[in-house]
């Protein structure tokens, strides 16, 4: 008995973990199907938004950090700041993650039309350097802004845990974060499927060269589409703030990670994506528990091998986004 | 610039840092133009592979440190350090033909990822096997040289440049050397003239291999000191992929001059901006890709052709009438 409840808690612990991974593939898959780019500064934009939702839900640790920043350079420190400095708690980290998805979709939409496009036409290789270097600033810069050291928020719903009967225990901050990223999932598969955006969006990514004789201004389709995945990243971080600590390197692992989903939901399709972060979860869970956790990522990177080498074509989802 | 240009230049280097340490009082300056020309090596070996071929590896980390822990490790088994880096060489080979034999499949993205997923695969193995390789804590390189000194250690490096521009040297003027620049202009079209392709691809990979694996495990040696974050680390494959691409991919003297400015302003970044280096590192990679992307030698050499004779029009392929767009499974392997 206690095996079975053993396995079901790792499952539902795996489920949970695989939504956030799902949202991340997502937006992986979004970029990667319009554009056929591999964005390997998805685990920094992550980063970014994490910082987002700190900043937003305690302003006082940024703003500190920041005046004594400006005060090394020598530099003057502005009223706001001081303000800031002031605010223990302002926003609550499941509205702020939203502030910070915006945020990132307008950086995003920015970085696209400087960095991705004038490269367009190169190899892939160019836009995985181009991303990598990215990846290193912004990094640098959140560790030169924020310091290096590793923050935890603290909520009251944090403690709080649901007993499902006598042997299953979910924790609270991780139940709602699964909900708000099912919903969301949901809603960026709806607004693919359903809308003009996404209907032009996925014109673009079965051929390039005919979808602007159908009228698509691809480079817009292109730039948004670099948002929205830019801040399905931003969200997933934002959302996984009230679980983990955050600090500047807290995205590196996703670099990789989000393109696994990517491969194993087969190319640019984004239900496909969802469904391999679901299962991408579950196995890294299944892993810890059995093998330990420092193997969670050797599993996921030997399964993306195995994938390349006999079904490039993606385990979950034949049709393309 | 012709190739007889290039490789005098790269003669005349090798040459000029022969006599360098006579003049070099200051063991910190002769590290850092140790580590200019170990890195000059290994991004003339990635060339083979990245530069010639067009087969973009992003894992050369995993040959790295197979030299490097190899070393390590087939000294512990009690053999004298040279056999050790020759057992370390052909256990980097090994690795290279199990890689190549599975990522030259694939073309694009997709071999680039599945190169750093190699090489990320070994990285967190030795970091999670500590009885093998002691885990993060790290593990003890023997001394290559008997008088361990930097010199030692820095004439190694560039006479292991001298070897890798020479093989450069022999690889443009040779039938592999044509077969690998096919490949790299159209795979499809050098498979049909009768180029066995896999297996070109994969002399190159390990020949690129093996010669990583003796910078290894001169860089271990050097330090006597290894851990997986440092030898295995994805930052040693972007590193060495973006030194030949700075001076110019598929070149003989490009990446010997990439090794050269982007080693020296890592340095200046990290006495200047101090924290901030990494991310004036990532801006400069950003500006490369933009602005350079022949790279440095292979800017200069497109505008001084202007000056030779009027370029040949490209040839411009006429569409077929009914060509059939492309197939799903072709697309993806593209």
């Amino acid at each position: 008995m206690n095996f079975i409840y053993g396995n079901l808690q790792v499952a539902l612990d795996g489920l949970m973990t695989g939504a956030l991974y799902a949202l991340i593939g997502m937006g992986m898959a979004l970029i990667f199907g319009v554009m056929r780019i591999v964005n390997f500064a998805h685990g920094a934009f992550l980063m970014l938004g994490m910082y987002a939702t700190l900043v937003f839900y305690q302003p006082d640790v940024f703003a500190v950090q920041l005046i004594s920043v400006l005060g090394r350079f020598g530099l003057p420190t502005p009223e706001f700041l001081t303000r800031m400095a002031q605010v223990h708690q302002f926003l609550n980290p499941y509205i702020a993650f939203l502030i910070g998805g915006a945020l990132m979709f307008v950086l995003g939409y920015v970085i696209y039309l400087g960095l991705i496009r004038p490269i367009k036409g190169q190899e892939a290789f160019m836009v995985i350097l181009v991303t990598m270097g990215l990846s290193l600033a912004l990094v640098d810069a959140a560790q030169l802004v924020f310091g290096a050291d590793y923050h935890q928020i603290n909520m009251p719903l944090k403690d709080l845990n649901i007993h499902l009967g006598p042997h299953l225990l979910l924790n609270a901050p991780w139940l709602v974060s699964f909900g708000i990223a099912l919903l969301l999932g949901f809603a960026l598969y709806w607004f693919v499927m359903h809308t003009m955006f996404g209907r032009a969006a996925r014109a673009v990514a079965q051929n390039r060269y005919s979808a602007p004789l159908m009228g698509i201004n691809v480079n817009r389709v292109q730039a948004v589409s670099f948002g929205i995945g830019a801040a399905a990243a931003a969200i997933a971080g934002g959302l996984l703030l009230p679980m983990l600590y955050v600090f500047p390197f807290v995205g590196n692992e996703y670099r990789l990670k989000s393109f696994v989903m990517v491969v194993l939901g087969g190319m640019g399709s984004i239900q496909g994506a969802a469904l391999a972060g679901l299962v991408l979860g579950l196995v890294e869970n299944f892993t810890s528990r059995y093998w330990g956790n420092q193997w969670a990522l050797v599993v996921d990177f030997v399964i993306f091998i195995l994938v390349l080498s006999f079904k490039p074509s993606g385990i979950f989802g034949s049709q393309r986004a | 610039m012709s190739r007889n240009l290039q490789a005098a230049i790269a003669g005349a280097i090798v040459g000029i840092a022969l006599l360098l340490p006579a003049f070099l009082h200051t063991d910190y300056t002769l590290q850092i133009i140790f580590r200019i020309f170990l890195f000059a090596a290994l991004g003339l070996a990635w060339n083979w592979v990245g530069g010639y071929s067009g087969q973009l590896s992003l894992g050369h980390a995993a040959y790295f440190g197979a030299g490097a822990y190899g070393l390590a490790l087939f000294a512990r088994a009690g053999l004298p350090p040279w056999p050790a880096v020759g057992c370390a060489v052909i256990l980097s080979m090994i690795f290279a033909a199990l890689i190549g034999k599975v990522s030259f499949r694939l073309r694009g993205p997709y071999f680039a990822l599945c190169t750093i997923a190699f090489a990320e695969v070994l990285r967190l193995t030795a970091k999670n096997l500590p009885n093998v390789t002691g885990g993060d804590v790290g593990m003890q390189v023997p001394a290559l040289f008997k008088y361990s000194t930097t010199q030692s250690f820095y004439y190694a490096s560039v006479l292991l440049t001298a070897l890798a521009v020479a093989l450069t040297y022999w690889i443009e003027r040779a039938r592999f050397g044509y077969s690998l620049m096919a490949i790299r202009e159209d795979e499809d079209t050098a498979l049909s003239v009768g180029i066995n392709t896999p297996r070109t691809k994969l002399y190159a990979l390990l020949l690129s291999a093996a010669l990583t694996a003796i910078g290894g495990a001169l860089y271990a040696s050097m330090f006597l000191y290894i851990v997986p974050d440092q030898v295995l680390a994805m930052e040693v494959s972007t590193e060495v992929a973006i030194v030949a691409m700075l001076g110019g991919a598929g070149t003989l003297l490009g990446p010997l001059v990439g090794a050269i400015t982007l080693e020296s302003a890592a340095e200046i970044f990290k006495a200047w901006f101090q924290e901030a280096h990494l991310l004036i590192y990532g801006i400069l990679i950003i500006v490369v890709v933009l602005f350079l992307p022949e790279g440095i030698v292979g800017t200069i050499s497109r505008k001084l052709a202007v000056f030779k004779a009027a370029p040949i029009p490209p040839f411009t392929e006429k569409p077929r009438p009914g060509a059939k767009a492309e197939t799903t499974r072709a697309a993806v392997l593209k």
